[in-house]
């Protein structure tokens, strides 16, 4: 199973231009949403994009500002839900820009897809259940015993 | 006598269960299929299922006249179609950037 998305670009432009149009709201807009971004660790912002009811999706995105480092690595929250603050969806988006040639090499990581209720699920389709049972028997050995 | 809420744990601690998740990880199968793989009586086995469903790991449809039993995935396909959804949604954005980008030059 895929756990986290990562995509790797390269641009024609310096770090510093890519920056911008990281963290300047009206750069943002243009490719990316709508927001009311800046770039202060701690920040909250939204995001706005079109809503997905089939995954139970508002198109609000709910995100807090976790680093800057400037031309270098920006990372912050991402969290959705269906509505009215309920959050299903908890995950983190870190960019990392690295210098190469003449331009910069854009790294998106969006990750941190997790969630105990996931679990056992994922560990059943990987077939890990062979480590469930090892894990099922210590834990009956203490309790039953 | 009425059947006791059993917890998650106490679900799994029998083997028979423990081997129908194991049948239901590989395929969904019906209600007689699974039957088949065990040596107790039907009912028998329709119990376990019944407490297997109560616990919420396997979900139980009827397709035409048999009833299948299905694995629960529900929490792993809803992480599955976030990860898919934003993995194109960063896609099309990434290439809206190099679209801009490019007008710059």
């Amino acid at each position: 199973m895929q756990r986290d998305i990562k995509h790797t670009w390269y641009f024609d432009h310096a770090p510093e231009h890519i920056w911008d149009y990281l963290t300047k709201p009206e750069l943002l807009s243009q490719w990316l949403m709508e927001s009311d971004f800046k770039p202060i660790v701690g920040h909250t912002f939204m995001f706005n994009t079109r809503p997905k009811v089939k995954l139970g999706f508002d198109g609000l995105i709910y995100c807090e500002v976790l680093e800057v480092k400037p031309f270098t690595r920006l990372s912050y929250t991402w969290k959705g839900g269906p509505g009215k603050g309920k959050i299903t969806l908890d995950s983190v988006v870190v960019w990392t820009l690295i210098p190469k040639e003449s331009g910069t090499e854009l790294v998106l990581e969006h990750k941190g897809f997790t969630g105990m209720k996931n679990f056992l699920s994922y560990l059943i389709m990987n077939k890990g259940w062979q480590k469930i049972k090892t894990r099922l028997a210590v834990h009956l050995d203490k309790t039953y015993k | 006598m009425t059947q006791q809420a059993l917890d998650v744990f106490q679900v799994i601690a029998d083997p028979n269960r423990r081997y129908i998740l194991e049948l239901l990880s590989e395929k969904s199968l019906s209600i007689n299929a699974l039957a088949e793989n065990f040596d107790m009586s039907r009912p028998a086995v329709s119990k376990h299922i019944k407490a297997l469903h109560t616990a919420g790991f396997i979900s139980i449809e009827d397709i035409g006249r048999e009833r299948h039993c299905i694995l629960n995935q529900d929490g792993f396909l809803e992480l599955q179609e976030w990860i898919n959804y934003f993995d194109s949604f960063w896609k099309n954005k990434l290439k809206n950037l190099e679209t801009l980008l490019n007008k710059k030059k």
